[in-house]
């Protein structure tokens, strides 16, 4: 004889992966780390922005790099003497709470100050993955087109800062960074919106301002 | 594209559930999908569909239930559900229906969770 039962089981999958960043922040915390995770579209500038950082910023900077294929980026920031670790997410298009958990065991993190961890260049799939960060840095630039905002909105709702580099190219490439500014602004009324032009300067100095006052009220 | 991850995750949360309670056949699986997640609910059935061959979940009936966005509004106070521009799923953009604030702290809308599952068991087991 069989029986057909109802069994309750209440699992989020949401929710273990918010759990498992909290514990990814107590990891921070317990090290004095202060943990950017940097989001963005694909080619808008983080690699490069972070590099930039890691120049100019005065703290002991790590990084991870997360990525389809993480060598390219890795190797980047390699070369910029500071500790990285590589995470290969393969098909996946996001970072977990779980994958960076892995990759701190790999870093030495009594010996960072600030840890950049950079997303997979995606504007959609980050969005529903908390990874236990200090703050999120979502970095856009003109050459995706100044529609880019409206059309991903999710991502900027919860972003601690926004950059939109590549502002030299904006007349070439026909977009309007004001445009953009309004339209973050129009969906998260109080983040701090920068133009910058990783190329020419514009704007890095604020970047650099900009995370400096999070830490200082971290 | 993680619908794939996330079936995986669903899957393996079912068939858990299910060996723990002697299931000889999964008849039905209820998950929640929170309508600020960026997950498309198309996509995860075909994905279920696909991984659940071979398992005890191949036969089971799948119920998406949609959880609407509640808010605690940090400009007037105001809790319950939100406005959220239903035009478009994936895209909704939170705001309070009271004051129209963005200012909001999102209370639900975010799951993604295996709510309870329907099993076949034998008598004898029960």
């Amino acid at each position: 004889m069989h029986k057909i039962a109802e069994v309750e089981v209440q699992h989020d999958i949401m929710v273990a992966n918010r759990k498992l960043a909290r514990k990814n922040q107590r990891l921070f915390d317990k090290n004095h780390v202060f943990s950017v995770d940097v989001v963005g579209a694909i080619g808008s500038g983080k690699t490069s922005l972070i590099e930039a950082l890691i120049d100019a910023m005065n703290y002991k900077i790590g990084v991870i790099a997360g990525d389809v294929i993480s060598k390219y980026d890795a190797g980047r920031f390699e070369n910029h003497d500071v500790p990285v670790v590589g995470l290969n997410t393969g098909k996946e298009c996001h970072l977990d709470a779980h994958l960076v958990e892995h990759a701190l065991h790999d870093l030495p993190l009594d010996e960072i100050d600030i840890l950049f961890i950079e997303n997979v260049g995606n504007l959609i799939c980050p969005v529903d993955f908390d990874l236990g960060s200090h703050m999120r840095m979502v970095v856009i630039s003109v050459t995706e087109g100044d529609d880019t905002v409206e059309k991903h909105p999710l991502i900027f709702q919860d972003a601690d800062l926004v950059v939109i580099n590549k502002v030299d190219l904006a007349d070439a490439v026909g977009a309007d960074s004001d445009k953009m500014v309004n339209d973050v602004k129009e969906i998260n009324p109080d983040v701090q919106v920068i133009k910058t032009s990783l190329k020419t300067g514009t704007g890095f100095d604020e970047v650099t301002l900009a995370i400096d006052g999070f830490i200082n009220d971290y | 594209m993680h619908e794939l991850s996330m079936a995986q995750a669903i899957v393996d949360t079912v068939l858990d559930a299910a060996k723990k309670n002697n299931a000889e056949e999964i008849v039905e699986v209820t998950i929640e999908i929170g309508m600020l997640t960026m997950l498309n609910p198309e996509q995860l059935t075909f994905l279920l569909d696909v991984l659940a061959e071979g398992t005890l979940l191949e036969n089971a009936k799948i119920i998406i239930e949609d959880v609407p966005v509640e808010i605690n509004c940090r400009n007037c106070q105001y809790t319950g559900l939100a406005n959220t521009d239903d035009s478009d799923h994936y895209l909704a953009i939170v705001l309070c229906p009271q004051c129209g604030g963005r200012d909001v702290e999102t209370l639900t809308g975010k799951e993604c969770a295996v709510k309870k599952i329907k099993i076949e068991k034998s008598d004898e087991d029960a």
